[in-house]
């Protein structure tokens, strides 16, 4: 049954079943009766047409940052079908006779989809960069968000991309399960996807876009399939696979040792879903979704909020662990105008930006965060900062809380101050672990930016990204430093990159000594099973080889069976 | 003013090169046309990328342009340029 198996990238250990549903599809246009105003309907076209030559340019900018300059030229033919003279031409004649602008654009660019159809290969596939260009147009004329309001109940929905925010969109209460043409595991859309608990494969390939809608399909997270009208034992198997109920109690390895198994979230809503799945607080809370897709930062008051109200969906015995802003050129903030190199994977970010040119906006965070740490409801806070190189970034970063703290006492504000960390991300952190973890309470590991700058590759860089696995022993052993030398700096070590979710490797990461685990949401159930097997003696030995390891094969091997020891 | 030139690109008229010829056709005080030199002469707006990439133009195929206008040399001495550089050698303005 090979034909009826697509095989892509799975990004959460999920499985769901629905009828496709085509996130494109479908504008409802409003009906037409051919008297408009030419003069206003030209305005409302070109207005939609600037909305739409802008988000092409951001995406444009996106995609060369994080890809490549070769795929976003894509968006330079986008925007030229954008602006197309045949296109507009027909546009206007259209316009001029008293068409609705939203019914000018869709006849004209008919004309040109059909065109460029009866043409063969190549060309013919850029009828599909028309249908896009098209689509944006008469979604900015009529309005329409595509804010899943209108998507059926159960559906899987199927998508060329999402992008972060769609996703995000998506209600993971009434939509089966996700499947996308493009992606990797690790792109923001992904990650999304995961913190929410949809079941999500992606990078499919074009095999997807011939699955016609209400089809129904399963979507197979934990082997990265959508398998095509599947039969009863194949909807049977992954459903059993899915059930793993939560822990809600803390969890200790079969030799007694207690591991805090926390969660990755980017808001309050999102602790509170992790909570139900029984998280031992937050490891991670991602800021950054606090301050996109807005046109200002939030205020003091409002970012306290959201953080107290995470803290409420937790134990005191909890702990939930805020980043403070970590934004660069990946991760674009309108009114922050961060440039892609500049603020990029080797620029300006995280800390680098919050003690320079955003320091106002770290002051108040900072503000918002000693004053939730005096809430007595639900969890304690801690403060993590992100893309720490030196002692120095951190000794101004505990001046800045002193001064904020200064600050709050004068004006008679109640606060606390928190438990402060750092977020283990590049070699240089990793290597003055010791020095750092004398300055601060703990340490936590961002693998994904640790395996990114430790291999020197970017994990969305298509021609590298095997070079981008944690299992790497140059990776491996950078864990290990990080985790011996924290400890020896009396700090204690946790992981919140994506690489502490995965339960094959919890014997490993236990093995060298990790204190604390943060994962998606969904990862949760299967990591405290999983943590409940570890033998911290086994672990070690397990972990000891791993260090001792030269390449990634030997890592991998040991993994699938300890007990044999490479040959 | 015309000229008949070999398109270089494999791909022709597709995607960067496509691109490319489109925006150097839309920079100059000229109004140029592009056709298939063993074609049915159905001629095509140079500025129009959905004209251009409607004719299907091959790498290696003749296209034959015709400009108009007070810069109709240098349209077409750039747009040559364009049509006989290979496409990872295109460079971009941006």
């Amino acid at each position: 049954m090979s034909e009826d198996r697509l095989d892509g990238i799975g990004v959460t250990p999920m499985n769901g079943v629905g009828s496709v549903w085509w996130f494109d599809a479908g504008i409802d246009l409003p009906s037409d009766t051919g008297d408009r105003d030419p003069g206003e309907e030209r305005e409302r076209y070109e207005a939609a047409r600037s909305t739409v030559d802008a988000a092409l340019a951001q995406e444009r900018k996106t995609v060369a940052e994080r890809i490549g300059e070769e795929e976003a030229a894509v968006f330079d033919a986008h925007r030229q079908f954008l602006t197309d003279p045949e296109i507009e031409d027909e546009i206007e004649a259209r316009i001029a006779e008293g068409t609705a602008a939203e019914h000018a654009v869709n006849e004209a660019y008919a004309a040109g989809i059909e065109r460029l159809e009866d043409m063969e290969g190549m060309m013919a596939e850029r009828a599909d960069d028309l249908r896009d260009v098209r689509d944006r147009l008469l979604r900015a004329l009529v309005g329409e968000q595509d804010d899943g309001e209108s998507i059926p109940d159960d559906a899987v929905v199927t998508a060329e991309r999402l992008t972060p925010s769609e996703t995000a969109g998506l209600d993971p209460e009434r939509i089966a399960g996700i499947a996308t043409v493009t992606g990797g595991a690790t792109a923001h859309a992904a990650i999304i996807a995961r913190s929410m608990g949809l079941p999500a494969v992606v990078g499919i390939g074009e095999e997807l876009s011939a699955v016609e809608a209400g089809t129904r399909v399963l979507v197979d997270g934990d082997s990265g399939a959508v398998v095509v009208d599947p039969d009863r034992g194949a909807v049977e198997r992954a459903k059993a696979r899915e059930t793993v109920p939560p822990i809600i109690d803390r969890v200790e390895t079969a030799d007694g040792t207690g591991i805090e198994v926390a969660a990755n979230v980017g808001s309050a809503a999102e602790a509170e879903a992790a909570a139900a799945q029984g998280a031992d607080g937050v490891g991670l809370f991602r800021t950054e979704f606090l301050f996109q897709d807005r046109p200002a930062p939030p205020d003091e008051d409002e970012q306290r909020a959201a953080y107290e109200s995470a803290m409420a969906s937790f134990d005191p015995a909890d702990r939930v662990i805020v980043r403070t802003l970590d934004v660069g050129g990946d991760k674009p903030i309108p009114y922050l105008d961060l440039d892609p190199e500049e603020n990029g994977f080797m620029g300006a970010r995280g800390i680098r930006l919050s003690l320079q040119e955003h320091a106002d906006l770290f002051e108040t965070q900072l503000s918002a965060l000693l004053r939730a740490a005096a809430s007595d409801e639900g969890a304690s806070l801690a403060v993590m900062v992100p893309m720490v190189t030196t002692a120095e970034e951190v000794e101004a970063t505990l001046d800045t809380v002193e001064a904020v703290a200064a600050d709050l006492s004068d004006r008679g504000v109640a606060h606390d101050r928190p438990e402060i960390g750092v977020m283990v991300e590049t070699p240089a952190a990793a290597d003055i672990a010791d020095v750092l973890a004398d300055r601060v309470d703990f340490l936590s590991i961002g693998t994904n930016d640790l395996a990114g700058y430790v291999m020197a590759a970017r994990r969305d860089a298509e021609r590298v990204t095997a070079l981008h696995d944690p299992l790497h022993p140059g990776v491996v052993r950078a864990i290990d430093r990080t985790v011996r030398l924290g400890h020896a700096g009396d700090a204690w070590v946790g992981m919140c990159g994506e690489m502490a979710g995965d339960p094959r490797l919890t014997p490993l990461l236990l093995g060298l000594g990790l204190d604390e685990l943060s994962a998606s949401a969904v990862s949760i159930p299967r990591l405290k099973r999983r943590v409940r097997e570890v033998d911290t003696r086994e672990a070690r030995d397990l972990a000891g080889r791993a260090i001792d390891a030269g390449t990634l094969a030997e890592v991998e091997k040991l993994l699938d069976d300890p007990s044999d020891p490479t040959d | 003013m015309e000229r008949t030139i070999t398109v270089v690109p494999e791909d022709g008229l597709h995607a960067r090169p496509a691109s490319k010829f489109v925006q150097t056709a839309g920079g100059f005080n000229a109004t140029v046309t592009v056709s298939r030199a063993d074609g049915d002469g159905s001629e095509a707006r140079a500025d129009s990328m959905l004209a251009v990439t409607g004719l299907g133009v091959r790498g290696g195929d003749d296209v034959r342009l015709v400009a108009e206008g007070p810069d109709a040399e240098d349209a077409l001495d750039a747009l040559e340029g364009v049509l006989t550089t290979p496409a990872d050698e295109l460079e971009d303005d941006e």
